[in-house]
C-alpha cells in the first residue's frame, strides 16, 4: 500500500482517538516502525490534539485540586498496619526497639551495597572481555600482511552507505566491517557477496539484531576461495541464492 | 515543590512511576485544564465533569506502568483514559437516572433511532464538529463522543457496515484538518 495514502486514510486519527479496532491498532504500530512518516504524522496529530485541549482548557477551582491530590495520593498508599494497642514502655524497651530499626536498616543498605558492587563488577568483566575481543580483531585486520582489504562505497539507493571486507588471502577468513548502513526494514536483510568473474557468490547474511544495540566491531562472514570484488544487497529476510535486491555498497578487491 | 520546574515527558513518567508526589502535583497543574476539557466535550454538567477528573487522575496514578511510550503520547494515553472514564459515566445507570430527572423532553429533532444526539455544551473537540457536515458529525459524535461501536451505528441508523467504517475515517481526515 501506498505510505501516503495510508497516512491520509483517517486511521492515525482513528488509532490516535481510541476508534480503531485491535487489527487498525498493530497495523498502524507496525507501520509506524517501519515508515517514519507515517510516525511523524501520528505525532504531529497527537500533538495538535494537545493543542487543541489546551486552548480550551478548563481550570478547576483550588479546593478540587486539594480534593483530588488527597484522593489520589492516599489511593495509592499501602493500607497502614493496624495500630496495636498502646503498651507501657519504659526508655530501655524503647532503647532496644530503636537499635533493632537501626540495625535492620544498616543490614539493608550492606545488602544493597554489595549486590550494586557485585553487578559493577560483572559489568566491569564482561566490558573488558568486549574490549580484548575488539582490540584482537584490529590487530588481526592491521598487522596481518595477508589481508586484503575492499572498501565498499554507497550506490544509487543509499550513497552514504560505506563497508569494509577484510580477506586473508592464506586462511580464506572473510571478516565486514559495517562504517554505515541505513537499518534494514523488519522483512529484509543485508547479503555480502563475494564476485568472482561476474558472477555472484553468498558470503552470508548480516543479522538484523546487529543494526540495534551493542555492535560487534568485525563480523565474521563465510570463507572465499577467490574473488575479486564484494557487494551488498538487501534481500528478502534468510537471504537468496542470487541477488535479486537493491545493491547498497561495491568494491574492488 | 519549584514551581520553575519543567519535565519532558519521559522525565515525568519515569518520576510518576516512581509514585513521587511532586510530580503528580506537576502533571494536575499541567494536564488537568486540558483533561476537564476532554470531559467537558462528553459530560455537560460541571459537577459530574470533576468527578470524573477525579477518577481520570486515580487511573492515571496507579495505572502509569501500562502506558507505553511506543504507541504515543502522554497527553495521548490520559485523554484515552479520560474519554473511557466519561463515556463510562454517560452510560452507567446513575447518571441516566439523573439526567432522565432533568430532561427538557424537546429534543425530538435529534432523536435518530432512538439514540438522541447529545446536549453538550459545545467546547474543545465538540466545537470544532459543529464544522463538520451533518453526515460526518452524526457519526463522530455517536463514536467519539457517546463510545458507539462501529456495528452498533450501524444497526441504529441503518447504514452498511462497510459505510460506517469509511464514513468515519474520511470524516477524522476532515476533523484533523480543522484542528491544525
Amino acid at each position: 500500500m501506498n505510505v501516503q495514502e495510508y497516512i491520509s486514510s483517517g486511521i492515525i486519527e482513528s488509532y490516535v482517538l481510541g476508534l480503531a479496532s485491535a487489527e487498525e491498532r498493530s497495523e498502524l504500530e507496525s507501520m509506524c516502525e517501519q515508515y517514519p512518516e507515517v510516525l511523524q504524522a501520528r505525532i504531529a496529530f497527537e500533538i495538535s490534539l494537545e493543542q487543541q485541549a489546551v486552548q480550551n482548557a478548563i481550570q478547576q477551582p483550588a479546593a478540587i485540586k486539594e480534593k483530588i491530590m488527597t484522593t489520589v495520593i492516599g489511593s495509592a498508599k499501602v493500607v497502614p498496619i493496624k495500630s496495636t494497642p498502646v503498651v507501657k514502655m519504659n526508655w530501655l524497651k524503647y532503647a532496644v526497639a530503636a537499635s533493632l530499626v537501626l540495625l535492620a536498616g544498616s543490614l539493608y543498605w550492606n545488602i544493597s551495597l554489595y549486590n550494586r558492587n557485585k553487578q559493577l563488577k560483572n559489568d566491569y568483566a564482561n566490558t573488558v572481555v568486549k574490549m580484548d575481543n575488539m582490540e584482537e580483531q584490529i590487530r588481526m585486520i592491521t598487522q596481518n600482511p595477508n589481508i586484503k582489504m575492499a572498501a565498499m562505497k554507497g550506490m544509487d539507493p543509499s550513497p552514504a552507505s560505506f563497508a569494509t571486507v577484510y580477506w586473508d588471502t592464506t586462511s580464506k577468513d572473510v571478516y565486514l566491517l559495517v562504517n554505515n548502513l541505513p537499518k534494514p526494514p523488519g522483512d529484509k536483510q543485508y547479503q555480502l557477496w563475494a564476485l568472482l568473474d561476474g558472477r555472484p557468490v553468498d558470503m552470508g547474511m548480516i543479522k538484523n539484531e546487529f543494526f540495534i544495540g551493542q555492535k560487534e566491531l568485525l563480523l565474521k562472514m563465510k570463507n572465499a576461495s577467490a574473488a575479486q570484488a564484494f557487494a551488498i544487497t538487501l534481500e528478502t529476510k534468510g537471504g537468496n541464492p542470487e541477488p535479486k535486491g537493491d545493491m547498497y555498497v561495491m568494491g574492488k578487491l | 515543590m519549584n514551581p520553575g520546574i519543567k519535565y519532558s515527558e519521559q522525565e515525568l513518567v519515569a518520576l510518576l512511576q516512581q509514585r513521587n508526589e511532586s510530580s503528580f502535583n506537576y502533571l494536575y497543574d499541567n494536564y488537568s485544564g486540558s483533561l476537564s476539557a476532554v470531559i467537558h466535550a462528553i459530560i455537560p454538567d460541571q459537577e459530574t465533569v470533576r468527578d470524573v477528573l477525579q477518577e481520570v487522575f486515580v487511573n492515571i496514578w496507579k495505572k502509569i506502568e501500562l502506558y507505553d511510550p511506543s504507541k504515543g503520547r502522554l497527553f495521548t494515553w490520559m485523554m484515552n483514559v479520560a474519554r473511557n472514564a466519561a463515556i463510562d459515566k454517560i452510560r452507567s445507570r446513575g447518571y441516566q437516572d439523573t439526567k432522565k430527572n432533568l430532561s427538557v423532553p424537546d429534543n425530538a429533532d435529534n432523536a435518530i433511532g432512538g439514540v438522541s444526539v447529545q446536549q453538550t455544551v459545545d467546547v474543545g473537540l465538540k466545537k470544532v464538529l459543529t464544522k463538520l457536515k451533518e453526515e460526518h458529525r452524526v457519526l463522530i459524535d455517536l463514536s467519539y463522543f457517546q463510545g458507539y461501536t462501529h456495528e452498533e451505528i450501524s444497526k441504529v441508523l441503518s447504514i452498511p457496515l462497510g459505510t460506517v467504517k469509511t464514513r468515519i475515517r474520511s470524516a477524522l481526515t476532515h476533523l484533523r484538518t480543522m484542528i491544525q
